[in-house]
């Protein structure tokens, strides 16, 4: 998961290379932070910073994302072939 | 499939390239020659290589190999057909005397015999009214099982990852779940595990390829898709052991066979059946054309939050300056406090002032009105004997007798002429 800390000392392109799904959860995370209210106005704007770059990051993932394909071993080839 | 066309070669046009001109001399083949041309025949014909033929099993049988031999026949006419043993194990039923079966393979020459024969890749009993009450049997006992049940439905992850997907690597499934997915998700991976999926030997196939994905990590959820059919091509989706592997998926798995009227029991057994294996495709994943905005809206929630905490900040900030303008000590109501304290404290010793010089006043006046000076300045006069003594009384001086007149301003010395006592009348004049 991407915490704080992490977000802190990642550079944009290596947050852009984390999986799409804890991207979302961390920007949804800060905007949730941000939204209860609790948070001192300079942590406020620390949090909206990094919610920005969730977001930009996010888009890039969306923007760059191409469909992987594996294809598993055909018959033989995998163990599990083996005992039909 | 193409139809038979005049492009089909005949036997004569088959002919090699270095074959004499057929109508000089007629060409003598050996025997070996003539059968591997009948077989190059068959192999070529593409309805014989991939053919569905129905018939009545006779005479079946299983010698040491494990293959079964047995003649397919129908009220005019027979073929020979082999089972061999690796479609054997896979087939849904085993092969009996008189039994009415659908079997699915290619027709091939066997040259050392010259017999053409029918090599069966899989075998169903014919029969939509067999199947059906196989079905509904098969239905009622895996849902006594328990397999059917709702509570065992778990929900689909809402970010795959990774998604295995098990169907036929050839054909319109395999190629319409990649374009659901290029289009809707294409962070996602997907993992093929091919299978064919018609025919008896599908449901053994099937379940290899289940248990192929099962046996791979960080798979988040599984398709298992086919396209629409009859239920005897759909067959292989009731067999007990897909069923039961379905079942036995270790991670949520989607079911989208063939059309949405079609249900199979391992539409049941899966998590989330999808009407279509496209559907199957789009219920795994989420919409990334939805999801900009989604994004989109994230980002300006997180605005809006942070706008919204100045504003408070600011208001708070407000509150404060208020709150400590209302403690402060009031300076100039002190200072005006002071001033009116002054202002009185002054008055009151103005006033007591000139009430002590208005008494001091009267206390001079009176002073100064019994002061002799002061009646002697009314034009009184005071008459002392020679001895100092004043005279009060007229018959203390004698005529003749020296007094000192003392008036206002100095001292008269006479001597007296006469004393006496006066009247009223001298005193009131």
């Amino acid at each position: 998961m991407i915490d704080e800390a992490k977000l802190a000392v990642l550079t944009d392109e290596e947050l852009a290379r984390h999986p799409f799904d804890e991207l979302v959860v961390a920007l949804q995370q800060t905007v949730q932070k941000l939204e209860a209210g609790s948070t001192g106005l300079e942590e406020s704007i620390e949090l909206y910073k990094q919610g920005l770059r969730l977001h930009a990051a996010c888009e890039t993932r969306l923007r760059e994302a191409e469909l992987t394909i594996t294809e598993l071993g055909r018959r033989g080839v995998t163990g599990a072939e083996a005992e039909g | 499939m193409a139809p038979e066309s005049a492009e089909q070669p005949s036997l004569w046009d088959a002919a090699p390239a270095d074959a004499e001109p057929v109508r000089a001399a007629p060409r003598i083949l050996r025997v070996t020659d003539l059968n591997r041309r009948v077989r190059a025949l068959l192999d070529n014909d593409p309805t014989l290589v991939d053919v569905w033929v129905e018939g009545e099993v006779s005479q079946p049988s299983f010698p040491p190999s494990g293959h079964c031999f047995f003649t397919l026949k129908d009220a005019n006419s027979q073929i020979r057909a082999a089972l061999f043993r690796e479609e054997l194990t896979r087939a849904a039923v085993r092969p009996e005397h008189g039994m009415n079966v659908i079997v699915h393979g290619r027709v091939r020459a066997y040259e050392p015999q010259g017999v053409y024969q029918l090599y069966v890749e899989s075998i169903t009993p014919a029969g939509a009214g067999d199947l059906h009450a196989r079905y509904e049997a098969l239905r009622s006992q895996l849902a006594a099982a328990g397999l059917f049940e709702d509570s065992r439905k778990r929900p689909i992850p809402r970010w795959p990852r990774r998604i295995g997907v098990v169907t036929s690597p050839v054909g319109a499934v395999w190629r319409d779940i990649n374009n659901v997915l290029k289009r809707r998700y294409p962070l996602v991976e997907l993992v093929l595990s091919p299978t064919v999926v018609q025919g008896a030997t599908a449901a053994p196939a099937i379940v290899r390829a289940l248990e192929r994905l099962y046996a791979q990590e960080a798979i988040d959820t599984v398709i298992l898709a086919r396209g629409g059919g009859s239920l005897e091509d759909l067959w292989g989706f009731n067999d007990e052991r897909v069923v039961k592997a379905v079942a036995a998926s270790p991670v949520p798995i989607i079911v989208g066979v063939g059309h949405e009227s079609d249900v199979t029991l391992a539409d049941f057994a899966a998590d989330l059946r999808a009407p279509t294996p496209s559907a199957a495709a789009e219920l795994a994943t989420p919409d990334a054309t939805q999801l900009a905005t989604i994004l989109g809206r994230f980002r300006d929630r997180a605005t809006t939050a942070l706008i919204g905490r100045a504003a408070d900040r600011r208001r708070f900030l407000e509150a404060e300056q208020r709150a400590l303008v209302r403690l402060a000590p009031d300076i100039g109501a002190a200072r005006q406090r002071t001033a009116d304290l002054i202002d009185r404290g002054g008055r009151a010793l103005d006033e007591r002032l000139a009430r002590r010089r208005a008494s001091l006043d009267g206390t001079r006046d009176a002073l100064r009105t019994l002061s002799p000076l002061a009646t002697l300045e009314r034009g009184y006069a005071i008459a002392r004997r020679v001895d100092g003594r004043i005279v009060r009384d007229a018959a203390e001086v004698a005529a003749g007798e020296a007094l000192q007149v003392v008036v206002a301003r100095g001292t008269v010395d006479t001597r007296v002429e006469q004393a006496r006592p006066h009247d009223d009348e001298e005193l009131l004049r």
